[in-house]
């Protein structure tokens, strides 16, 4: 009776939070997944540019390798942005956010990106969408003291990514 | 003197769970004598305001240590003790929410 009356009022007001938080300590939080995932997506597209170039003799060929060229460019689009969220959700703290004010637009773009390189086959927002990732990558870097350098990826699509002199 | 907040989280599961509400006082009267055991609402600099118990106390030094009952509780274990600076009250009403019915 109370508690709905409170649950009532909260969805009103919202009260204030206390979390009893709550998350396996490790502490082991990197960029790199979702830099490979997203250029997983611009190879993703890229063979499927390829296979519509080269089309096999049996449409039933064509379409099984475009689908699973698809199905593994949506995986790695989403994969891309929930461990860009997990970073910026549990990693990042109000110091650091501070400190790099612009973080949550280049998140949201991220979001955006990722979700339009699903939608498309559009090489250019893929690359993109790796691109705002490496700007990521670079902030939460900075934010453990670590220097980064840019280097390309040694397989394809050989784009360029930003990693962590360590 | 009194406060309202709303339990997230599950690291003090069983206990409070997650939409919980609790009523919190920062009354002197009530936090001259804290001990293991009590539930403390308080703010820290990189977690925002939790929710825990008090594991012990060092009153010479000022500490209390905080714990949640949680094995994957991120607590005192992690960030250290806390001070009665940082406490914002202790839990003195605690409206749990019917159990057994689903959230959303």
């Amino acid at each position: 009776m109370i508690y709905k009356l409170l649950e009532a009022l909260d969805q009103t007001f919202g009260f204030d939070q206390a979390k009893a938080h709550c998350d396996i300590p490790c502490g082991i939080y990197d960029p790199i997944a979702s830099q490979i995932a997203a250029l997983t997506v611009v190879r993703m597209i890229d063979l499927m540019t390829d296979l519509e170039k080269n089309r096999p003799e049996a449409h039933v060929a064509f379409i099984n390798s475009m689908a699973r060229y698809i199905a593994v460019k949506e995986e790695h689009a989403e994969k891309a942005k929930h461990e860009v969220r997990v970073i910026w959700g549990d990693y990042l703290k109000q110091q650091q956010l501070e400190k790099y004010p612009d973080a949550h637009a280049l998140v949201h773009k991220i979001m955006q990106l990722g979700s339009k390189v699903r939608q498309t086959a559009d090489r250019e927002t893929a690359v993109q969408f790796v691109e705002a990732i490496n700007q990521f990558a670079q902030i939460f870097w900075e934010t453990k003291g670590v220097t980064t350098k840019r280097a390309k990826a040694p397989y394809k699509p050989e784009l360029e990514l930003v990693y962590p002199n360590l | 003197m009194l406060n309202l907040l709303k339990v997230t989280g599950s690291s003090l599961s069983p206990s409070y769970q997650e939409g919980d509400f609790v009523v919190v006082t920062k009354i002197p009267l009530f936090l001259l004598h804290l001990k293991p055991g009590d539930t403390l609402v308080f703010r820290h600099p990189d977690y925002g305001t939790l929710i825990k118990q008090i594991d012990r106390l060092i009153p010479e030094k000022g500490e209390i240590y905080v714990v949640g009952t949680n094995e994957f509780s991120v607590d005192s274990r992690r960030f250290g003790p806390i001070t009665k600076a940082d406490i914002i009250g202790k839990v003195i009403w605690h409206i749990k929410r019917p159990r057994g019915e689903k959230k959303e």
